[in-house]
Protein backbone atom coordinates (compact mmCIF):
# COMPACT_ATOMS: atom_id res chain seq x y z
CA UNK A 1 0.00 0.00 0.00
CA UNK A 2 1.29 3.46 -0.66
CA UNK A 3 2.75 5.20 2.03
CA UNK A 4 -0.24 8.39 1.88
CA UNK A 5 -2.76 5.15 2.57
CA UNK A 6 -1.36 3.43 5.26
CA UNK A 7 -0.33 5.90 7.39
CA UNK A 8 -1.89 7.28 10.44
CA UNK A 9 -2.01 10.61 11.43
CA UNK A 10 -0.36 11.86 14.23
CA UNK A 11 -2.15 11.43 17.46
CA UNK A 12 -4.63 8.74 16.42
CA UNK A 13 -4.88 5.30 17.12
CA UNK A 14 -7.37 2.00 16.64
CA UNK A 15 -8.15 0.10 19.83
CA UNK A 16 -8.01 -3.78 19.09
CA UNK A 17 -8.94 -6.86 20.67
CA UNK A 18 -8.41 -7.23 24.33
CA UNK A 19 -7.72 -3.37 24.63
CA UNK A 20 -11.02 -2.36 22.93
CA UNK A 21 -12.86 -4.98 25.60
CA UNK A 22 -11.29 -3.08 28.05
CA UNK A 23 -12.01 0.62 27.21
CA UNK A 24 -15.45 -0.56 26.73
CA UNK A 25 -16.28 -2.19 29.77
CA UNK A 26 -14.70 0.74 31.37
CA UNK A 27 -16.93 3.22 29.69
CA UNK A 28 -20.12 0.83 30.54
CA UNK A 29 -18.88 0.56 34.34
CA UNK A 30 -18.62 4.53 34.34
CA UNK A 31 -22.13 5.20 32.74
CA UNK A 32 -24.04 2.43 35.17
CA UNK A 33 -22.29 4.13 37.76
CA UNK A 34 -23.34 7.38 36.31
CA UNK A 35 -26.68 6.29 36.05
CA UNK A 36 -26.94 5.01 40.03
CA UNK A 37 -26.05 8.88 41.02
CA UNK A 38 -29.47 9.73 38.58
CA UNK A 39 -27.35 10.85 35.88
CA UNK A 40 -29.13 11.02 32.14
CA UNK A 41 -26.80 10.42 29.58
CA UNK A 42 -26.55 13.31 26.60
CA UNK A 43 -24.96 12.94 22.97
CA UNK A 44 -24.10 15.90 21.78
CA UNK A 45 -23.29 17.10 18.51
CA UNK A 46 -19.63 16.44 17.20
CA UNK A 47 -19.22 19.37 15.11
CA UNK A 48 -20.71 22.65 16.47
CA UNK A 49 -19.91 26.37 15.97
CA UNK A 50 -16.10 27.72 17.33
CA UNK A 51 -17.27 30.63 18.68
CA UNK A 52 -19.39 27.94 21.25
CA UNK A 53 -16.32 26.47 22.12
CA UNK A 54 -14.14 29.99 22.34
CA UNK A 55 -17.43 31.07 24.67
CA UNK A 56 -17.10 27.75 26.92
CA UNK A 57 -13.48 27.39 26.79
CA UNK A 58 -12.29 30.48 26.36
CA UNK A 59 -9.65 31.58 23.33
CA UNK A 60 -6.27 29.96 24.58
CA UNK A 61 -8.17 26.04 24.34
CA UNK A 62 -10.41 26.56 22.01
CA UNK A 63 -7.96 27.51 19.23
CA UNK A 64 -6.40 23.68 19.24
CA UNK A 65 -9.65 23.04 17.87
CA UNK A 66 -9.67 21.15 14.44
CA UNK A 67 -11.72 24.24 12.68
CA UNK A 68 -13.75 24.68 9.08
CA UNK A 69 -16.01 27.04 7.86
CA UNK A 70 -19.68 26.15 6.99
CA UNK A 71 -21.36 26.44 3.78
CA UNK A 72 -22.94 30.08 4.71
CA UNK A 73 -19.18 31.10 6.22
CA UNK A 74 -19.54 30.20 9.93
CA UNK A 75 -16.67 28.62 11.80
CA UNK A 76 -16.92 25.35 12.83
CA UNK A 77 -15.55 23.02 15.20
CA UNK A 78 -15.29 19.50 15.80
CA UNK A 79 -15.50 19.29 19.34
CA UNK A 80 -12.55 20.23 21.47
CA UNK A 81 -14.49 19.75 24.73
CA UNK A 82 -18.38 18.25 25.86
CA UNK A 83 -18.70 20.87 29.09
CA UNK A 84 -19.37 23.85 26.58
CA UNK A 85 -21.95 21.61 24.53
CA UNK A 86 -23.83 20.44 28.34
CA UNK A 87 -24.14 24.12 29.51
CA UNK A 88 -25.42 24.94 26.36
CA UNK A 89 -27.88 22.73 26.31
CA UNK A 90 -28.74 23.19 30.63
CA UNK A 91 -29.40 26.78 29.07
CA UNK A 92 -31.25 26.63 26.20
CA UNK A 93 -33.09 22.76 25.98
CA UNK A 94 -33.13 22.33 29.58
CA UNK A 95 -34.23 25.73 30.66
CA UNK A 96 -37.65 24.96 31.60
CA UNK A 97 -36.47 22.13 33.41
CA UNK A 98 -36.52 21.85 37.28
CA UNK A 99 -32.97 22.43 38.71
CA UNK A 100 -30.78 20.84 39.48
CA UNK A 101 -29.78 18.97 36.30
CA UNK A 102 -27.64 15.89 36.08
CA UNK A 103 -26.20 14.81 32.90
CA UNK A 104 -23.37 12.26 31.84
CA UNK A 105 -21.44 11.80 28.46
CA UNK A 106 -18.53 9.41 27.08
CA UNK A 107 -17.92 11.75 23.98
CA UNK A 108 -14.68 11.69 21.96
CA UNK A 109 -12.84 15.20 21.95
CA UNK A 110 -10.36 16.13 19.37
CA UNK A 111 -7.63 18.88 19.17
CA UNK A 112 -4.96 19.58 16.66
CA UNK A 113 -2.76 19.78 19.29
CA UNK A 114 -2.33 17.50 22.14
CA UNK A 115 -2.52 19.15 25.44
CA UNK A 116 1.50 18.69 26.63
CA UNK A 117 4.24 16.63 25.20
CA UNK A 118 3.53 13.52 26.96
CA UNK A 119 -0.09 13.46 25.86
CA UNK A 120 0.80 12.41 22.04
CA UNK A 121 -3.26 11.73 21.57
CA UNK A 122 -5.07 14.45 19.06
CA UNK A 123 -8.20 12.42 19.84
CA UNK A 124 -9.30 11.18 23.32
CA UNK A 125 -12.14 10.16 25.04
CA UNK A 126 -13.91 12.13 27.85
CA UNK A 127 -15.91 10.54 30.54
CA UNK A 128 -17.59 12.63 33.14
CA UNK A 129 -20.58 14.23 34.62
CA UNK A 130 -22.05 17.69 35.18
CA UNK A 131 -24.33 18.73 37.94
CA UNK A 132 -25.90 22.37 37.03
CA UNK A 133 -28.29 24.65 39.46
CA UNK A 134 -26.75 23.79 42.53
CA UNK A 135 -24.60 25.45 44.87
CA UNK A 136 -24.45 23.21 47.98
CA UNK A 137 -21.15 21.70 49.34
CA UNK A 138 -23.20 18.81 48.85
CA UNK A 139 -23.14 19.22 45.08
CA UNK A 140 -19.51 19.70 45.76
CA UNK A 141 -19.37 16.29 47.58
CA UNK A 142 -21.45 14.26 45.43
CA UNK A 143 -19.03 14.85 42.52
CA UNK A 144 -16.75 13.91 44.93
CA UNK A 145 -18.25 10.62 45.98
CA UNK A 146 -18.99 9.69 42.41
CA UNK A 147 -15.23 9.73 41.86
CA UNK A 148 -14.08 7.88 44.63
CA UNK A 149 -16.63 5.00 43.60
CA UNK A 150 -15.46 5.22 40.05
CA UNK A 151 -12.04 4.57 41.27
CA UNK A 152 -13.40 1.61 43.84
CA UNK A 153 -15.20 -0.13 41.19
CA UNK A 154 -11.85 0.07 38.42
CA UNK A 155 -9.69 -1.09 41.55
CA UNK A 156 -7.33 2.23 41.91
CA UNK A 157 -8.57 3.49 45.15
CA UNK A 158 -5.65 2.53 46.82
CA UNK A 159 -3.77 4.24 44.19
CA UNK A 160 -4.79 6.95 44.03
CA UNK A 161 -4.80 10.91 44.67
CA UNK A 162 -7.34 13.04 44.59
CA UNK A 163 -6.42 16.66 44.75
CA UNK A 164 -8.73 19.45 45.95
CA UNK A 165 -7.95 23.00 45.94
CA UNK A 166 -10.22 26.39 45.31
CA UNK A 167 -9.15 28.75 43.26
CA UNK A 168 -10.57 31.98 45.64
CA UNK A 169 -7.14 31.08 47.88
CA UNK A 170 -5.40 32.03 45.13
CA UNK A 171 -7.80 34.97 43.84
CA UNK A 172 -7.89 36.61 47.29
CA UNK A 173 -3.96 36.87 47.60
CA UNK A 174 -3.86 38.53 43.78
CA UNK A 175 -6.75 40.88 44.90
CA UNK A 176 -4.81 41.70 47.88
CA UNK A 177 -1.62 42.26 45.82
CA UNK A 178 -4.07 44.39 43.03
CA UNK A 179 -2.33 42.64 39.90
CA UNK A 180 -2.44 43.77 36.50
CA UNK A 181 -3.64 40.71 34.44
CA UNK A 182 0.07 40.04 32.80
CA UNK A 183 1.42 40.25 36.19
CA UNK A 184 -1.24 37.96 37.77
CA UNK A 185 -0.54 35.60 35.20
CA UNK A 186 3.20 35.40 35.44
CA UNK A 187 2.46 34.75 39.67
CA UNK A 188 0.06 31.81 37.91
CA UNK A 189 2.42 30.14 36.63
CA UNK A 190 4.76 30.53 39.20
CA UNK A 191 2.66 28.78 41.51
CA UNK A 192 1.40 26.42 39.17
CA UNK A 193 5.15 25.03 38.47
CA UNK A 194 6.26 25.11 42.36
CA UNK A 195 8.61 27.50 41.66
CA UNK A 196 8.78 28.78 45.19
CA UNK A 197 12.24 30.56 45.06
CA UNK A 198 11.29 32.79 42.02
CA UNK A 199 7.45 33.33 43.36
CA UNK A 200 9.17 34.81 46.68
CA UNK A 201 10.94 37.32 44.13
CA UNK A 202 8.36 38.13 42.36
CA UNK A 203 5.88 38.73 45.79
CA UNK A 204 8.89 40.66 46.84
CA UNK A 205 8.82 43.18 44.28
CA UNK A 206 5.00 43.88 44.75
CA UNK A 207 4.13 43.59 48.48
CA UNK A 208 6.01 43.80 51.78
CA UNK A 209 2.60 42.11 52.97
CA UNK A 210 3.03 38.59 55.19
CA UNK A 211 0.28 36.71 53.30
CA UNK A 212 2.00 36.75 49.92
CA UNK A 213 4.94 35.67 51.33
CA UNK A 214 3.35 32.77 53.81
CA UNK A 215 1.42 31.94 50.44
CA UNK A 216 5.12 30.97 48.27
CA UNK A 217 5.64 28.31 51.24
CA UNK A 218 2.36 27.10 51.05
CA UNK A 219 2.33 26.13 47.56
CA UNK A 220 5.10 23.28 47.84
CA UNK A 221 3.17 21.61 50.25
CA UNK A 222 0.48 18.83 49.45
CA UNK A 223 -1.17 17.11 52.64
CA UNK A 224 -4.23 16.78 54.73
CA UNK A 225 -6.03 18.60 57.36
CA UNK A 226 -2.55 20.24 58.42
CA UNK A 227 -2.30 21.88 55.17
CA UNK A 228 -5.78 23.96 55.73
CA UNK A 229 -4.90 24.44 59.22
CA UNK A 230 -1.31 25.95 58.12
CA UNK A 231 -2.94 27.69 55.70
CA UNK A 232 -5.83 29.44 58.17
CA UNK A 233 -3.31 30.70 60.42
CA UNK A 234 -0.42 32.46 57.00
CA UNK A 235 -3.37 33.47 55.40
CA UNK A 236 -6.12 36.43 56.74
CA UNK A 237 -7.64 38.21 53.71
CA UNK A 238 -11.35 37.83 53.44
CA UNK A 239 -11.66 36.19 50.18
CA UNK A 240 -8.72 33.28 50.29
CA UNK A 241 -10.37 32.70 54.10
CA UNK A 242 -13.88 31.40 52.90
CA UNK A 243 -12.11 29.61 50.11
CA UNK A 244 -10.28 27.78 53.11
CA UNK A 245 -13.90 27.40 54.80
CA UNK A 246 -15.25 25.74 52.11
CA UNK A 247 -12.35 23.28 52.08
CA UNK A 248 -12.14 22.54 55.40
CA UNK A 249 -16.04 21.73 55.48
CA UNK A 250 -15.47 19.55 52.36
CA UNK A 251 -12.56 17.78 54.16
CA UNK A 252 -14.64 17.20 57.27
CA UNK A 253 -16.77 15.39 55.82
CA UNK A 254 -14.21 13.13 53.34
CA UNK A 255 -12.59 12.22 57.06
CA UNK A 256 -16.28 11.36 58.14
CA UNK A 257 -16.73 9.11 55.22
CA UNK A 258 -12.51 7.59 55.62
CA UNK A 259 -12.26 8.86 52.23
CA UNK A 260 -9.09 11.00 53.41
CA UNK A 261 -6.22 8.66 52.31
CA UNK A 262 -7.47 8.84 49.16
CA UNK A 263 -7.44 13.17 49.03
CA UNK A 264 -4.80 15.80 49.46
CA UNK A 265 -5.16 19.17 49.84
CA UNK A 266 -3.04 21.11 47.08
CA UNK A 267 -3.21 24.83 47.00
CA UNK A 268 -0.59 24.94 44.19
CA UNK A 269 -3.15 24.02 41.81
CA UNK A 270 -4.04 26.83 39.92
CA UNK A 271 -3.76 25.36 36.52
CA UNK A 272 -6.97 26.74 34.93
CA UNK A 273 -7.79 30.02 37.35
CA UNK A 274 -10.25 31.77 34.08
CA UNK A 275 -12.58 28.88 33.66
CA UNK A 276 -13.04 27.67 37.46
CA UNK A 277 -14.72 29.74 40.17
CA UNK A 278 -14.52 28.26 43.28
CA UNK A 279 -13.25 24.23 44.05
CA UNK A 280 -10.98 22.41 41.55
CA UNK A 281 -9.09 19.34 41.97
CA UNK A 282 -7.01 17.15 39.56
CA UNK A 283 -7.37 12.80 39.87
CA UNK A 284 -3.86 10.74 39.64
CA UNK A 285 -3.18 7.30 39.72
CA UNK A 286 -0.24 5.66 39.76
CA UNK A 287 0.77 4.35 36.57
CA UNK A 288 -0.10 7.28 34.88
CA UNK A 289 2.83 9.94 33.87
CA UNK A 290 -0.28 12.72 33.80
CA UNK A 291 -3.89 12.66 35.62
CA UNK A 292 -5.86 11.08 34.23
CA UNK A 293 -8.69 13.17 35.14
CA UNK A 294 -10.32 17.01 36.66
CA UNK A 295 -12.69 19.26 37.34
CA UNK A 296 -14.46 21.82 39.56
CA UNK A 297 -17.11 24.12 39.91
CA UNK A 298 -17.56 26.62 37.13
CA UNK A 299 -20.25 29.17 38.00
CA UNK A 300 -19.20 31.51 35.12
CA UNK A 301 -19.88 29.34 32.02
CA UNK A 302 -23.63 29.15 32.15
CA UNK A 303 -23.99 32.58 32.21
CA UNK A 304 -22.16 33.07 28.60
CA UNK A 305 -24.98 31.34 27.08
CA UNK A 306 -27.62 33.69 28.67
CA UNK A 307 -28.50 31.67 31.66
CA UNK A 308 -25.73 31.99 34.92
CA UNK A 309 -26.35 29.46 37.11
CA UNK A 310 -23.70 27.65 39.97
CA UNK A 311 -22.04 24.06 38.18
CA UNK A 312 -19.90 21.90 39.12
CA UNK A 313 -18.34 18.52 37.34
CA UNK A 314 -15.81 16.55 36.49
CA UNK A 315 -14.43 15.09 33.04
CA UNK A 316 -12.13 11.58 33.14
CA UNK A 317 -9.60 10.44 30.12
CA UNK A 318 -11.08 7.16 29.44
CA UNK A 319 -7.72 6.12 27.13
CA UNK A 320 -5.34 7.14 30.27
CA UNK A 321 -7.84 4.61 31.90
CA UNK A 322 -7.18 1.80 29.48
CA UNK A 323 -3.91 2.71 29.71
CA UNK A 324 -3.71 2.51 33.40
CA UNK A 325 -5.67 -0.93 33.79
CA UNK A 326 -4.15 -3.08 30.86
CA UNK A 327 -2.14 -6.00 32.73
CA UNK A 328 -3.87 -5.09 36.21
CA UNK A 329 -6.16 -7.40 38.51
CA UNK A 330 -9.32 -5.38 37.09
CA UNK A 331 -8.30 -5.74 33.72
CA UNK A 332 -7.19 -9.49 33.10
CA UNK A 333 -10.49 -10.76 33.18
CA UNK A 334 -11.56 -9.12 29.88
CA UNK A 335 -7.75 -9.68 28.52
CA UNK A 336 -8.90 -13.47 28.04
CA UNK A 337 -11.26 -12.16 25.81
CA UNK A 338 -14.35 -15.05 25.75
CA UNK A 339 -14.14 -18.58 25.00
CA UNK A 340 -14.17 -19.47 21.76
CA UNK A 341 -16.83 -21.26 19.99
CA UNK A 342 -16.27 -24.37 18.19
CA UNK A 343 -17.07 -23.37 14.37
CA UNK A 344 -20.52 -23.65 12.77
CA UNK A 345 -20.26 -25.27 9.62
CA UNK A 346 -22.91 -26.83 7.59
CA UNK A 347 -23.60 -28.38 4.10
CA UNK A 348 -25.61 -25.56 2.84
CA UNK A 349 -26.36 -22.09 3.95
CA UNK A 350 -29.55 -22.55 4.74
CA UNK A 351 -28.55 -24.78 7.63
CA UNK A 352 -25.83 -23.24 8.80
CA UNK A 353 -28.00 -19.93 9.39
CA UNK A 354 -30.67 -21.72 10.96
CA UNK A 355 -28.24 -23.67 13.23
CA UNK A 356 -26.95 -20.27 13.59
CA UNK A 357 -29.64 -18.43 14.44
CA UNK A 358 -30.94 -20.92 16.48
CA UNK A 359 -27.38 -20.88 18.84
CA UNK A 360 -28.05 -17.12 18.68
CA UNK A 361 -31.73 -17.17 19.96
CA UNK A 362 -30.24 -19.26 23.22
CA UNK A 363 -27.59 -16.44 23.68
CA UNK A 364 -24.87 -18.62 22.86
CA UNK A 365 -21.79 -17.10 20.81
CA UNK A 366 -21.02 -18.12 17.42
CA UNK A 367 -18.35 -17.85 15.08
CA UNK A 368 -19.70 -19.08 11.10
CA UNK A 369 -17.25 -21.06 8.90
CA UNK A 370 -18.41 -21.85 5.73
CA UNK A 371 -17.41 -24.90 4.03
CA UNK A 372 -15.64 -24.35 0.58
CA UNK B 1 10.66 3.66 50.71
CA UNK B 2 9.71 4.09 47.66
CA UNK B 3 12.38 4.63 44.83
CA UNK B 4 12.73 7.91 43.18
CA UNK B 5 14.14 7.84 39.43
CA UNK B 6 16.03 10.95 38.84
CA UNK B 7 17.35 11.93 35.60
CA UNK B 8 20.61 13.89 35.20
CA UNK B 9 21.61 16.49 32.03
CA UNK B 10 24.84 15.05 31.28
CA UNK B 11 27.82 17.02 30.36
CA UNK B 12 28.36 20.93 31.67
CA UNK B 13 26.26 20.10 34.97
CA UNK B 14 26.75 16.73 35.65
CA UNK B 15 29.58 16.80 38.07
CA UNK B 16 28.09 19.87 39.73
CA UNK B 17 25.21 17.91 40.13
CA UNK B 18 26.38 14.63 41.22
CA UNK B 19 28.39 17.01 44.63
CA UNK B 20 24.90 18.31 44.84
CA UNK B 21 23.88 14.43 45.19
CA UNK B 22 26.27 13.77 47.32
CA UNK B 23 25.61 16.48 49.41
CA UNK B 24 21.84 15.54 50.01
CA UNK B 25 22.49 12.49 51.12
CA UNK B 26 22.60 9.85 48.11
CA UNK B 27 26.04 7.63 48.23
CA UNK B 28 27.45 5.82 44.87
CA UNK B 29 30.97 4.10 44.59
CA UNK B 30 33.50 5.50 43.03
CA UNK B 31 33.78 2.45 41.05
CA UNK B 32 29.91 2.54 39.66
CA UNK B 33 30.25 6.46 38.76
CA UNK B 34 33.34 5.18 36.59
CA UNK B 35 31.23 2.99 34.58
CA UNK B 36 29.68 3.99 31.12
CA UNK B 37 26.21 2.69 32.72
CA UNK B 38 22.98 4.96 31.86
CA UNK B 39 21.62 3.93 34.86
CA UNK B 40 22.80 3.83 38.85
CA UNK B 41 21.27 3.22 42.28
CA UNK B 42 22.44 4.44 45.37
CA UNK B 43 23.72 2.80 48.35
CA UNK B 44 20.48 2.92 49.89
CA UNK B 45 18.44 1.87 47.04
CA UNK B 46 15.83 4.61 47.33
CA UNK B 47 17.33 6.54 44.18
CA UNK B 48 17.86 5.68 40.48
CA UNK B 49 19.93 8.27 38.63
CA UNK B 50 19.20 7.81 34.99
CA UNK B 51 22.22 10.28 32.36
CA UNK B 52 21.28 11.60 29.20
CA UNK B 53 21.25 14.33 26.74
CA UNK B 54 19.84 17.69 28.59
CA UNK B 55 17.20 18.43 26.15
CA UNK B 56 15.94 14.48 27.24
CA UNK B 57 15.85 15.43 30.57
CA UNK B 58 12.37 17.35 30.33
CA UNK B 59 10.87 14.53 28.26
CA UNK B 60 11.46 11.36 30.56
CA UNK B 61 10.23 13.79 33.70
CA UNK B 62 7.13 14.98 31.90
CA UNK B 63 6.25 11.22 30.63
CA UNK B 64 6.74 10.39 34.17
CA UNK B 65 9.32 7.59 33.42
CA UNK B 66 11.93 10.28 35.54
CA UNK B 67 10.19 11.33 38.80
CA UNK B 68 12.31 14.25 38.89
CA UNK B 69 15.33 15.55 36.69
CA UNK B 70 18.09 18.15 37.08
CA UNK B 71 18.60 19.83 34.07
CA UNK B 72 19.18 23.95 32.78
CA UNK B 73 16.42 26.75 32.59
CA UNK B 74 17.13 27.32 29.19
CA UNK B 75 16.50 24.05 28.18
CA UNK B 76 13.26 24.17 30.18
CA UNK B 77 12.59 27.30 28.88
CA UNK B 78 13.08 26.17 25.52
CA UNK B 79 11.46 22.66 25.80
CA UNK B 80 8.18 24.53 27.13
CA UNK B 81 7.92 21.39 29.07
CA UNK B 82 4.82 20.61 31.36
CA UNK B 83 7.21 20.17 34.63
CA UNK B 84 7.20 21.22 38.14
CA UNK B 85 10.20 23.72 39.15
CA UNK B 86 10.53 23.59 42.84
CA UNK B 87 14.15 24.20 43.44
CA UNK B 88 16.84 26.66 41.50
CA UNK B 89 19.96 25.32 42.13
CA UNK B 90 23.07 27.30 42.31
CA UNK B 91 24.68 25.06 39.88
CA UNK B 92 25.64 26.12 36.08
CA UNK B 93 24.95 30.11 36.00
CA UNK B 94 25.16 31.38 33.10
CA UNK B 95 22.62 33.33 30.62
CA UNK B 96 21.01 33.47 27.33
CA UNK B 97 21.93 36.28 24.82
CA UNK B 98 21.68 37.89 21.92
CA UNK B 99 25.20 38.27 20.51
CA UNK B 100 26.56 39.71 16.99
CA UNK B 101 29.53 40.70 15.35
CA UNK B 102 31.38 43.88 16.60
CA UNK B 103 31.39 45.99 13.67
CA UNK B 104 27.45 44.52 12.62
CA UNK B 105 25.07 46.79 13.68
CA UNK B 106 21.53 44.80 13.59
CA UNK B 107 18.81 46.50 11.79
CA UNK B 108 15.70 45.54 13.13
CA UNK B 109 13.73 47.04 10.97
CA UNK B 110 13.95 44.33 8.44
CA UNK B 111 14.18 40.90 8.57
CA UNK B 112 16.42 39.68 11.15
CA UNK B 113 18.53 36.48 10.39
CA UNK B 114 19.04 34.69 13.82
CA UNK B 115 20.91 31.35 14.08
CA UNK B 116 20.59 29.28 17.48
CA UNK B 117 20.05 26.08 19.10
CA UNK B 118 16.96 27.63 21.00
CA UNK B 119 14.61 28.66 17.91
CA UNK B 120 11.53 28.88 20.54
CA UNK B 121 13.44 31.11 23.13
CA UNK B 122 14.51 33.17 19.62
CA UNK B 123 10.90 33.15 18.41
CA UNK B 124 9.37 34.41 21.61
CA UNK B 125 12.09 37.22 22.38
CA UNK B 126 12.08 38.70 18.89
CA UNK B 127 8.52 38.17 18.56
CA UNK B 128 7.50 40.08 22.00
CA UNK B 129 9.17 43.44 19.77
CA UNK B 130 7.25 42.54 16.93
CA UNK B 131 10.38 41.53 14.73
CA UNK B 132 10.59 39.99 11.48
CA UNK B 133 13.03 36.98 12.29
CA UNK B 134 14.29 34.02 10.02
CA UNK B 135 15.29 31.47 12.51
CA UNK B 136 18.57 29.23 11.20
CA UNK B 137 18.45 26.56 13.71
CA UNK B 138 21.67 24.87 14.43
CA UNK B 139 22.76 22.33 16.29
CA UNK B 140 26.50 23.33 17.96
CA UNK B 141 29.26 26.01 17.30
CA UNK B 142 26.66 28.99 16.76
CA UNK B 143 29.22 31.48 16.66
CA UNK B 144 30.53 30.77 13.35
CA UNK B 145 26.85 31.37 11.66
CA UNK B 146 27.64 35.10 12.95
CA UNK B 147 31.28 35.17 12.06
CA UNK B 148 31.01 33.70 8.66
CA UNK B 149 27.76 35.75 7.80
CA UNK B 150 25.13 33.19 7.80
CA UNK B 151 23.31 34.63 10.68
CA UNK B 152 22.91 39.04 11.72
CA UNK B 153 22.77 37.36 15.08
CA UNK B 154 22.66 34.49 17.55
CA UNK B 155 21.15 33.61 20.27
CA UNK B 156 23.07 31.31 22.49
CA UNK B 157 24.08 30.54 25.83
CA UNK B 158 27.25 32.31 27.88
CA UNK B 159 29.05 30.72 30.45
CA UNK B 160 32.06 33.39 31.05
CA UNK B 161 31.76 35.18 27.60
CA UNK B 162 34.97 33.93 26.74
CA UNK B 163 34.11 31.87 23.05
CA UNK B 164 32.28 34.92 21.83
CA UNK B 165 35.26 37.81 22.34
CA UNK B 166 37.74 35.40 21.14
CA UNK B 167 35.51 35.28 17.92
CA UNK B 168 34.81 38.78 17.78
CA UNK B 169 31.60 38.76 19.30
CA UNK B 170 29.71 41.20 21.51
CA UNK B 171 26.55 40.91 23.62
CA UNK B 172 23.55 42.58 22.72
CA UNK B 173 21.15 41.73 24.99
CA UNK B 174 20.01 39.34 27.83
CA UNK B 175 17.24 36.91 26.73
CA UNK B 176 17.27 35.34 30.09
CA UNK B 177 19.62 34.06 33.12
CA UNK B 178 20.17 30.33 33.13
CA UNK B 179 21.15 27.98 35.80
CA UNK B 180 20.21 24.31 37.05
CA UNK B 181 16.75 23.55 37.99
CA UNK B 182 15.51 20.68 40.16
CA UNK B 183 12.09 19.33 37.84
CA UNK B 184 9.38 17.25 38.67
CA UNK B 185 6.97 15.25 36.90
CA UNK B 186 3.26 16.24 38.23
CA UNK B 187 2.02 13.02 39.03
CA UNK B 188 5.32 11.85 40.97
CA UNK B 189 4.62 15.42 43.22
CA UNK B 190 1.28 13.91 44.21
CA UNK B 191 1.77 9.79 44.36
CA UNK B 192 5.12 9.90 45.40
CA UNK B 193 4.64 12.95 47.49
CA UNK B 194 6.37 11.92 50.53
CA UNK B 195 9.71 10.59 48.88
CA UNK B 196 9.85 13.76 46.68
CA UNK B 197 9.42 16.08 49.74
CA UNK B 198 11.90 14.22 51.41
CA UNK B 199 14.15 14.52 48.25
CA UNK B 200 13.51 18.14 48.01
CA UNK B 201 14.33 18.97 51.79
CA UNK B 202 17.36 17.06 51.79
CA UNK B 203 18.65 19.24 48.29
CA UNK B 204 17.59 22.70 50.13
CA UNK B 205 19.86 21.35 53.26
CA UNK B 206 22.71 20.43 50.96
CA UNK B 207 22.46 24.04 49.23
CA UNK B 208 22.31 25.91 52.30
CA UNK B 209 25.61 23.96 53.58
CA UNK B 210 27.08 24.62 50.02
CA UNK B 211 26.47 28.27 50.20
CA UNK B 212 28.13 28.48 53.85
CA UNK B 213 31.20 27.12 52.96
CA UNK B 214 31.11 29.53 49.91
Amino acid sequence: MSETLSRIPTGMRYYTGSEARLRRAIGNTLISIFDGWSYEELTTPTVDYYSLFEQGMGRSQAHHAFRFSDTDGRMLAIRPDVTSLVARAAATLFSERKRPLRFCYVAPVFRQKPRSHAEWRRESTQIGCELIGSNSSAADMEILAIITEVLECLDLDRNCAITLNDVDVFNGIAEELDLHPEARNEMRELVDTRNAVDLERFLAGHSSAADPQAFAQLIQLTGKRKTLSDARRLITNPRSQSALDRLERLWCVIESLQLADRFEIDLGDVSQLDYYTGLTFKIYVSGAGARVGSGGRYDGLTASFGRAEQAVGFVLDLDALTEVLMGRPYGSDLMQGPVEESPLTAGNLSDLFLAARGKRALGQRVVINPVR
Amino acid sequence: MTQLTIAIAKGRLQAGALDLLAGAGLSFSAETLASRRLAVTDESGNYRLIFMKPADVPVYVEHGIADCGIVGRDILLESEADVLQPLSLSLGACRLVVATRNDAPINQLGMLRVATKYPRIAARHFGARGVAVDLIELSGSVELASVLGLADCIVDLVETGKTLQENGLVIVEVVADSAARLVVNRSSYQMKADAVGQFIRSLKDALRRQANVD
